[in-house]
């Protein structure tokens, strides 16, 4: 009896796990491109509602912000942020982030948003951020090669120090990355990988891998996404090395054909 | 009526200048290639290059990675066998090579025997499609593939992997 108890929670704990919540269609897009968020609400505050409205802003945490044209006020939604039904606490939505947010391109880096009822008395908590595909080239100390990657592709981690803008960043003599790979459940997978950094420019340094060779996630898992940091060493006041680490930095796989 | 069977012959003579009239093909210069056959036999890798199609198509800096020395990708070889001008079978040896083809073996085939283009090996359900970047042929020794990795829900082209292929 226990143990038939056991499967049946292991069960309802699976499906649950499996969906990503709200998941994107497409997967990747630009500020300019077309999206569908769909949305399952259970188990928050909307959980039963009939009709939900979308409060969406751009570039949460980040300067530069602005609220979705369609947001209207929070006591009195606008009828143009009503979300399509989708199923029981399922709703969908699409915009386009340069039309919803009245932003360039280069302005719109990621956004946020909520579900609420139209009188506000009830709400979601905060989803956020999901970031813009960059429509234009953006210089970055971390940054991966290729773009967008997926479980078995090469992935290389590239820390060019001439966009720190910490003191340990800038000060870094950076000699190995540290990988962390996580499943669909969020767990991490296996233990973190650090490997040797090579120099491929004068303020560049490199370290590639590939995940599915790396990493193998447990039986009906699969590799969701991974964070990266870049370590090495600072010269403290005595001019002794001191180890120093940059900023995790995520990175989600795109599944590809 | 002399001059309507005049009129009819004309006729008649043009009728045949237009039917008899048809554009050459253009063939290649010089003797007859059999791209197939310089295909058939194993290959070695001797160059892999990753290509990230989304930042070339947006003309964005690091566009491109010459990977062949990063994992040992000059380990991997690839069989394809010809007979009497058509693809049989396939063996690939990986050796320590990250997987450049999913499948070990099975047969292949193309989509045009004359001047093929995409390279599709099959074993039972599963097949794996490669496109060729450059055949074995006058100048060039060597053998180049590409494989293409799209969106699976956009189909958008994202990377492509270039590798070229001496003949062993």
């Amino acid at each position: 009896m226990k143990q038939l108890l056991y499967l049946l929670i292991f069960t309802f704990l699976g499906f649950g796990a499996v969906a990503q919540n709200p998941s994107f269609s497409p997967s990747s897009f630009t500020a300019e491109d077309e999206v569908t968020i769909t949305i399952d609400v259970t188990g928050t505050g909307m959980a039963g509602v009939a009709d939900a409205y979308l409060w969406i802003f751009s570039n949460p945490g980040l300067s530069g912000g602005a609220d979705g044209i369609t947001n209207g006020n929070w006591t009195n939604s606008s009828e143009s942020a009503k979300l399509t039904p989708a199923g029981p606490n399922k709703f969908t939505y699409k915009f386009t982030g340069t039309t919803m947010f009245g932003q360039t391109p280069a302005q719109l880096k990621s956004f946020g948003f909520l579900l609420k009822k139209k009188d506000g008395s009830a709400q979601t908590p905060d989803y956020k951020p999901y970031f813009f595909d960059p429509l234009i080239f953006v210089p970055s100390l971390a940054r991966v090669f290729p773009a967008k990657v997926d479980v078995d592709d090469v992935v290389s981690v590239n820390f060019d120090q001439q966009y720190a803008v910490t003191v340990n960043d800038q000060r870094m003599a950076p000699s190995t990355f540290t990988i962390t790979m996580y499943d669909d459940l969020g767990n991490t997978v296996g233990s973190s990988l650090t490997q040797p950094l090579r120099k491929t420019d004068i303020t560049i340094w490199s370290g590639s891998f590939i995940p599915n060779v790396s990493f193998t996630p447990a039986a009906g898992r699969k590799l969701l996404k991974f964070a990266y940091k870049f370590n090495g060493t600072i010269l403290d006041i005595n001019g002794l090395p001191t180890a120093v680490s940059s900023a995790d930095t995520e990175v989600t796989f795109t599944t590809m054909k | 009526m002399k001059h309507i069977n005049k009129i009819a012959i004309v006729m008649m003579l043009a009728t045949i200048v237009f039917v008899s009239c048809k554009p050459d093909s253009i063939e290649d210069m010089g003797g007859k290639r059999d791209l197939l056959q310089s295909i058939n036999g194993t290959w070695k890798l001797t160059k892999a290059t990753q290509v990230d199609e989304d930042a070339s198509k947006k003309g964005f800096p690091y566009q491109q990675l010459d990977i062949t020395s990063l994992f040992p990708y000059t380990s991997f070889s690839l069989t394809l066998n010809v007979t009497s001008g058509a693809p049989t079978t396939f063996t690939t040896n990986p050796g320590t090579s990250p997987k450049i083809v999913k499948l070990s073996s099975g047969n292949w085939t193309v989509d045009n025997v004359t001047n093929p283009k995409n390279l599709y090996l099959v074993n039972g359900a599963a097949t794996d499609t490669i496109t060729l970047g450059g055949y074995p042929v006058g100048a060039s020794t060597s053998l180049k593939l590409i494989k293409e990795k799209r969106d699976k829900t956009t189909g958008k082209l994202l990377i492509s992997y270039s590798y070229e292929f001496a003949k062993q």
